[in-house]
């Protein structure tokens, strides 16, 4: 065990000082909580800047009032756009060109409530209650579903690719002799994949950090659905099922290779696998309550995607998610007895690519 | 007590290792020499661990090697091998500790080894940014660093410097006084003969000359005599057996046989013998030899 955490020591020492990871984090960081202030930056913060000259009407959260002397000063602040409209003598509005038409009704109702109330009738609001499946945060759940979509999918492309990366390196400098002499096989390769899965946790972690943090910036905080903490929690965990079933078969293909230029060629298989993974995942966040992707989501790998994607699209019972978990680890194990084959006797002969058939015999 | 036996070694039709086998006590430098795919690398590689043998055995004091008798060792392998951007210092470090050897002990070793083969300056270089020569010696940091139980090193001293391969000879020669067995191979005979207490020849997979270094000589001389006189006339040696060579104002005559005081004492006779004695054979010319 010592000499995994001496491995996953050194992989977490060199890989954060490089600038490639702090930049790649920083990025991504940057990018999801940009994608939080998105909505607010297309649709302007929702709110009308009114100019007042007179009584003020009855605050309403729509509307934010500023006071004007005289009526040539709030012509002046419409004409030069540091309000939308001027109301003037509570009973005029001034607009440059056409009023708004949302504005319009908005000051039209509050007008409306002024005389209503100076008449002394009180007026209950209407009451919603809906009959359908609660559709309130549909919207809300799709984008955070797509946004985890292509989250997970950039996390597990780029750290198997590391861990295959780091394999090769080893591999082609022939330090893997030396390696094998003082660490097992296994030490070494778990080693490497834990210490980058750590990192990579550390980026979700970030990245999810981010995301909460800029919501929470903008006021779009208060739009998230309930159960954020249950999304989350399942983005965390599925990323380690999915992180280890995909960092293994990459170690392995590997470790096939001396090159770094061979590594495409021989990722072909896993790198496939992950595409699939991630289009039938963009589906599920699409149609999340589909055939599809309740099926794939059971199914490994595929359900390390769609099942975090499908657990914050819309709710999923608890049962499916722990068949799915439990099939994933079962497929985890299977890779690795893979790997455990393959590695070790493929990782020391050096030279041209070795074939998978001649290490399974 | 390192005890290599019968090591037999095939890759597909083509055999690699015909038999191997040899002993290294311990404190003692084990020159291994033979052309380039003799399989000097490959006993090495079996001996590590790193390759199986087909049948055959390595011992240490008696026991059959495992695992964490290997650890112990220290190993160079033929192809370098060591993380490009990683800094000298921490690199020898980490695998002290991967060796086993506690962080405060590893820390000492490396310290230890940087001054020893004039690192110090280069402790926080990448390895990448160092010649050749030395990122040789942050190899043999390397493979020194966790005070090794015996030492493989596969063409240890190839590519260094005549400085940088006596500072090597000095650390192998004081591994060995304290009673490491040390096997290197090199293409570098005289350095062999120098530095080794006995050689190995390898030959196409077989032993074909092995023993002390001292022993070998004598016996692979097979008793010629070297006689070199000055100033003698020529057609002096008519009448004795052998071979006479001019070299300058001296004669040199090799005999294989015949009566050694007669030949001296015509030599005598003739001019003045600055050398007679029993040759011995340079390494180079039993290597020559046995693997003709």
């Amino acid at each position: 065990m010592n000499g995994l955490l001496l491995v996953a020591q050194r992989e977490v020492r060199t890989r954060i000082r490089t600038k490639s990871f702090l930049i790649s984090l920083a990025i991504s960081a940057i990018l999801v909580a940009a994608l939080a202030f998105l909505p607010k930056a297309l649709g302007g913060d929702g709110t009308f800047d009114v100019g007042v000259v007179g009584p003020a009407p009855a605050p309403v959260t729509q509307l934010s009032y500023s006071r004007y002397p005289d009526e040539a000063a709030a012509r002046k602040a419409v004409i030069g756009g540091d309000v939308d409209a001027a109301l003037i003598g509570g009973d005029r509005v001034i607009a440059n060109g056409e009023l708004d038409q949302r504005l319009g009704l908005i000051l039209e109702s509050v007008h409306r409530d002024e005389q209503i109330r100076a008449a002394g009738v009180t007026v209950t609001p209407l009451r919603v209650e809906s009959v359908g499946a609660d559709a309130r945060y549909q919207g809300v759940r799709t984008g955070i579903a797509t946004l985890l979509v292509m989250v997970l999918f950039f996390l597990f492309i780029y750290s198997s690719m590391y861990v295959a990366m780091g394999v090769v390196e080893e591999k082609g400098s022939r330090i893997v002799e030396i390696l094998l002499t003082s660490v097992r096989p296994w030490q070494l390769l778990g080693g490497k994949i834990v210490g980058l899965g750590v990192l990579g946790l550390v980026n979700l972690a970030v990245v999810v950090a981010a995301g909460l943090a800029a919501s929470a910036a903008t006021g779009f905080a208060a739009d998230l659905p309930p159960g954020m903490g249950g999304i989350v929690v399942s983005a965390l965990v599925w990323f380690v099922l999915g992180y280890a079933f995909f960092a293994v078969l990459a170690a392995t293909f590997g470790s096939l290779v001396s090159r770094q230029e061979e590594l495409n060629t021989v990722l072909t298989p896993m790198t496939t696998l992950m595409m699939l993974t991630y289009v039938t995942a963009y589906f599920a966040a699409v149609q999340p309550t589909g055939t599809v992707a309740r099926v794939l989501s059971l199914v490994p790998p595929f359900s390390s995607m769609v099942m975090p994607v499908r657990t914050a699209a819309t709710g999923v019972p608890l049962g499916e998610i722990l068949i799915a978990v439990a099939l994933m680890i079962v497929a985890v194990v299977g890779v690795l007895l893979f790997a455990s084959r393959v590695y070790q006797r493929a990782v020391l002969r050096t030279g041209a690519r070795v074939r998978l058939g001649e290490v399974l015999r | 007590m390192l005890e290599i036996d019968g090591l037999r070694k095939r890759y597909g039709d083509k055999t690699a290792l015909d038999g191997v086998g040899f002993t290294v006590r311990p404190g003692e430098m084990f020159g291994f020499v033979g052309a380039n795919g003799a399989g000097k690398t490959t006993t090495m590689r079996i001996v590590m661990g790193v390759l199986g043998a087909d049948s055959g055995e390595v011992r240490l004091d008696g026991r059959p090697l495992g695992y964490d008798d290997r650890r112990a060792f220290g190993y160079m392998p033929e192809e370098r091998g060591l993380y490009q951007k990683m800094k000298v210092a921490e690199q020898i470090e980490y695998f002290g500790r991967l060796h086993g050897l506690a962080p405060a002990a590893a820390r000492t070793a490396t310290d230890a080894l940087l001054e020893r083969l004039g690192l110090v300056e280069r402790r926080d270089d990448a390895v990448e940014a160092l010649s050749l020569g030395n990122q040789q010696r942050v190899q043999l940091a390397v493979a020194l660093v966790h005070e090794p139980t015996v030492l493989i090193l596969d063409e240890p001293f190839s590519g260094l410097d005549p400085l940088a391969v006596d500072a090597l000879a000095e650390v192998l020669k004081d591994r060995a006084a304290e009673g490491v067995p040390v096997i290197f191979s090199s293409h570098q005979l005289d350095l062999v003969e120098r530095l080794c207490d006995s050689v190995g020849i390898i030959s196409a997979g077989r032993m074909v000359a092995y023993g002390p270094v001292a022993e070998l000589r004598e016996r692979e001389g097979r008793g010629v005599l070297r006689v070199v006189v000055r100033d003698a006339a020529p057609g002096w040696a008519d009448g004795l057996p052998g071979r006479i060579a001019r070299e300058g104002d001296r004669d040199v005559l090799l005999c294989e046989e015949g009566d050694d005081q007669a030949v001296l004492r015509t030599a005598m006779g003739a001019g003045t013998v600055e050398h007679f004695g029993r040759r011995q054979p340079t390494l180079t010319e039993i290597f020559r030899e046995a693997v003709a």
